[in-house]
């Protein structure tokens, strides 16, 4: 009797001792977490970073007829403003003749129609390309021209002729309001 | 079973030698005061230091000191907590380290055969005070410039061969490339202070291992590892408290703003730990005379275990116990009397201390300690 | 304590949705004060307000990026729209990633002297909102045994009281959007409030997380004492 009692308190102050030890570890590790994540955190894309990721352009300067040229992602980007004419040019091409098909509306944003925003290098031979000037040549499209693989493309960046087979790459992007847009 | 084989695996290639020789002895005396984990409070810190300022090194532009902070602080995640770590781990790691030193004092554990640990926890100390002042003067303040800009213009023009090593150590009058070079030698000397630790931690284990051995020894886990792990919360629950509720505490508020090379802030004080042997330099009316004066500072301090005449005996008397605490005013007084420059009381007694900090060492200490020798 | 905590918000609220400001000027106090202190958000966007009225045109603040503003309630819609209704150096918008515009005219334009970079400023004056708070106020007439220097104005907060800058602040520079009568005092606490966002931003997370931490710290250092005192005893 006397015994199973002894044994029954020996056994609920050692089952104590070892549940205060590893609550004690426990908490410690939790603690010893919770200090590591700063580290990690600070390492992450600090806000810089992250803005230039999700760099905001504004477009209300931009003439009609040119483009400007901003970096982002490491890559020329060329937004243009469309004219009216350019617009109505662009519209009327039948898709099924182009060498890439895509729509009017695949290349602009609703609600934004005479602005183009494309990624500047020739999807034939790699380099930049001309034409976002007025005066710069364009090519028989009006769009812009690769000086070296003679690739033309038209004021959407669609590819009308020369080696290239693909249309000029359109970057993620949103208007944010009237006169800017964000990429990323 | 299976544990068993990977251990040896393990073991039969990559043998530590720490494990075998116990870095930890299995036979150590019971009762060791909490005072005997300020070593390991010391040791963690100065880790936690390393990796908050590895963190910030990304962020850091020397070119821009100021602004590189002002990043971290804003657009940097959790960039405000890690510099918090920094700041105020420094002010954690020297309240550990003049505790220590102290404690040392008062128990004379200086005196042989534990020479050697005495001269390196100095060496240590003359360290982080090169190391917490370097960090200073990189946080581009408004205070700090004119601290960088005073030791770099003198160290620069002293005489001889003190000269070559000022124009060495600080490539010119303080200038672009200062702050850039400091930086380096910031980090640099962290990591000496690591190396420091370790020689540190072998002559304090080989002093150990000298004691006579324990009549009802005890092994180092669980006993010391809990001892250790309770000191290690309680320390950082007070460095919780300093780094979210009072994260300025000890540091000059003038020295948020940007530098600027026209304006000299009116109260130039350094942070709190720094503040002891700034006081003893500027006591000195020249730049030479202030390096001697910190130089001499830490000399004395060094000098204790010969300077304590006591030979053999123990005996800490009433006597050796009031002067201890007298020392210990002196040093807080020091630190005072430089941290309000508009108070000119003050300023006169920093003169009275520094005179009193050398007495102390280098006429009482032997008096009294030969005086209560049994 | 949550279950009842947002009841009790909603329905404050509901009554807040009129608001006048909080009243911070009888006693004179900031939401932000203290070790639990948060910013009271809604005088904060008061007071970027009159920064930007009143003291943008002459102060920078090159710490703060537009796209910071956010912290104090705005969507990033209407921080695009403060952002943009700015005129950069070169006549284009401000986006959200630029530095708050600074003056841009030389220290020649203001006597000698930029007026100082108002980011860090409050915690670069000792009692920093109380100081630029009474700075603000703190505009009189020079007592007859004060001779004013040219150029200067009497202030009876600042040190030497002879300060460059003329009194920005007189009362009704802005109108505030919730209603509240912008008084001078109602306008100086409402600037002192956002400048003490400026130099401190991260002030709310760092009270919240800190009351965690410590909480956690104390429970921790109870059970470590607790654990390291069990095995004391029990160690034969």
């Amino acid at each position: 009797m006397a015994g199973t009692s002894e044994n029954a308190v020996g056994h609920g102050a050692e089952s104590r001792r070892g549940f205060l030890k590893i609550l004690t570890v426990a908490t410690g590790a939790v603690g010893a977490a919770a200090i590591a994540w700063p580290f990690i955190d600070a390492l992450g894309p600090d806000a810089d970073g992250t803005a230039a990721a999700h760099l905001i352009v504004n477009i209300a300067g931009i003439p009609e007829n040119t483009a400007i040229t901003v970096t982002w992602d490491g890559l020329p980007v060329y937004i243009r403003k469309l004219t009216a004419q350019q617009t109505a040019d662009t519209q009327a091409v039948v898709t099924s003749t182009l060498v890439d098909p895509a729509d009017f509306t695949d290349r602009v944003k609703p609600g934004y129609e005479s602005f183009v925003v494309v990624v500047g290098l020739n999807t034939g031979a790699p380099c930049a390309l001309e034409g976002n000037a007025p005066a710069d040549p364009r090519g028989p499209f009006d769009g812009w021209l690769s000086p070296c693989d003679g690739s033309v493309y038209d004021p959407l960046g669609r590819v009308r002729g020369g080696p290239a087979t693909k249309n000029l790459a359109i970057p993620r992007f949103k208007f944010i309001n009237d006169a800017q847009i964000q990429f990323g | 079973m299976s544990t068993d084989v990977k251990k040896s695996w393990l073991a039969s290639r990559l043998p530590c030698p720490a494990k075998e020789s116990g870095h930890c002895a299995p036979t150590m005396e019971r009762g060791r005061r909490y005072g005997a984990t300020l070593p390991t409070l010391i040791s963690a810190t100065v880790l936690f230091l390393l990796a908050s300022g590895l963190v910030q090194a990304v962020y850091y532009n020397p070119a821009h000191g100021f602004d590189s902070i002002q990043f971290i602080l804003r657009d940097v995640n959790s960039g405000w907590l890690i510099h918090a770590f920094h700041v105020t781990g420094a002010t954690m790691l020297f309240a550990a380290v003049y505790a220590l030193l102290f404690r040392d004092i008062y128990r004379r554990a200086y005196k042989a055969p534990g020479e050697l640990v005495w001269l390196l926890r100095v060496k240590l100390y003359a360290l982080l005070l090169l190391v917490g002042w370097l960090g200073y003067a990189l946080s581009d303040g408004a205070v700090s410039y004119w601290s960088l800009t005073g030791a770099a213009n003198a160290a620069t023009g002293l005489s001889g061969v003190a000269g070559a090593v000022g124009r060495w150590f600080f490539g010119g009058p303080n200038g672009a490339g200062t702050v850039a070079r400091l930086e380096v030698f910031h980090a640099v000397l962290a990591l000496t202070v690591l190396v420091t630790l370790g020689a540190q931690r072998c002559a304090a284990r080989a002093l150990a291992r000298q004691a006579p051995a324990p009549k009802n020894p005890v092994s180092c886990h669980p006993y010391y590892t809990a001892q250790t792990f309770a000191a290690l919360s309680v320390f950082a629950l007070i460095f919780a408290v300093l780094v979210f509720f009072a994260p300025h505490f000890g540091l000059n508020h003038l020295n948020t703003a940007a530098s600027d090379t026209l304006v000299v802030p009116a109260v130039l004080s350094p942070p709190w730990y720094l503040s002891p042997v700034s006081a003893v330099a500027g006591v000195f009316a020249t730049a030479g005379g202030g390096i001697f004066g910190v130089v001499a500072m830490l000399a004395v301090l060094a000098a204790l275990p010969w300077l304590d005449r006591s030979g053999t005996s123990n005996k800490r008397g009433k006597l050796y116990r009031l002067l201890i605490g007298l020392l210990l005013l002196d040093v807080i007084g020091l630190g005072w009397s430089v941290s309000d420059p508009a108070c000119t009381a003050a300023g006169s007694l920093t003169l009275v201390f520094t005179i009193w900090y050398f007495f102390h060492f280098l006429v009482l200490t032997p008096l009294v300690t030969a005086l209560e020798a049994e | 304590m949550r279950r009842i905590f947002a009841p009790i918000l909603a329905v404050g609220l509901l009554f807040g949705a009129a608001a006048q400001a909080e009243d911070t000027l009888s006693p004179l106090h900031w939401q932000s004060q203290g070790s639990f202190g948060s910013y009271d958000k809604a005088a904060v966007q008061r007071g970027f307000l009159v920064y930007q009225t009143v003291c943008a045109s002459c102060h920078s603040a090159n710490a703060l990026h537009y796209r910071d503003l956010e912290a104090l309630g705005f969507t990033p819609d209407q921080v695009a729209g403060i952002a943009s209704s700015v005129k950069l150096a070169d006549g284009s918008p401000a986006t959200l990633n630029d530095v708050f515009k600074a003056p841009g005219v030389g220290a020649a334009a203001f006597g000698g002297a930029l007026p100082p970079d108002l980011s860090n400023i409050e915690t670069s004056r000792p009692h920093g909102l109380h100081y630029i708070y009474g700075l603000l106020t703190g505009y009189a007439a020079a007592p007859a045994s004060v001779t004013l220097l040219p150029g200067r104005f009497y202030n009876t907060a600042y040190p030497g009281n002879q300060i460059a800058m003329p009194q920005p602040l007189k009362g009704n520079e802005v109108t505030y959007a919730d209603g509240t009568a912008a008084t001078l005092p109602q306008e100086a606490a409402d600037v002192s409030e956002f400048l003490a966002w400026s130099a401190d931003p991260n002030l709310n997370a760092r009270h919240e997380v800190g009351l965690r931490a410590v909480l956690f710290l104390l429970f921790l250092s109870i059970i470590a004492i607790a654990t390291k005192r069990k095995i004391w005893r029990e160690t034969v």
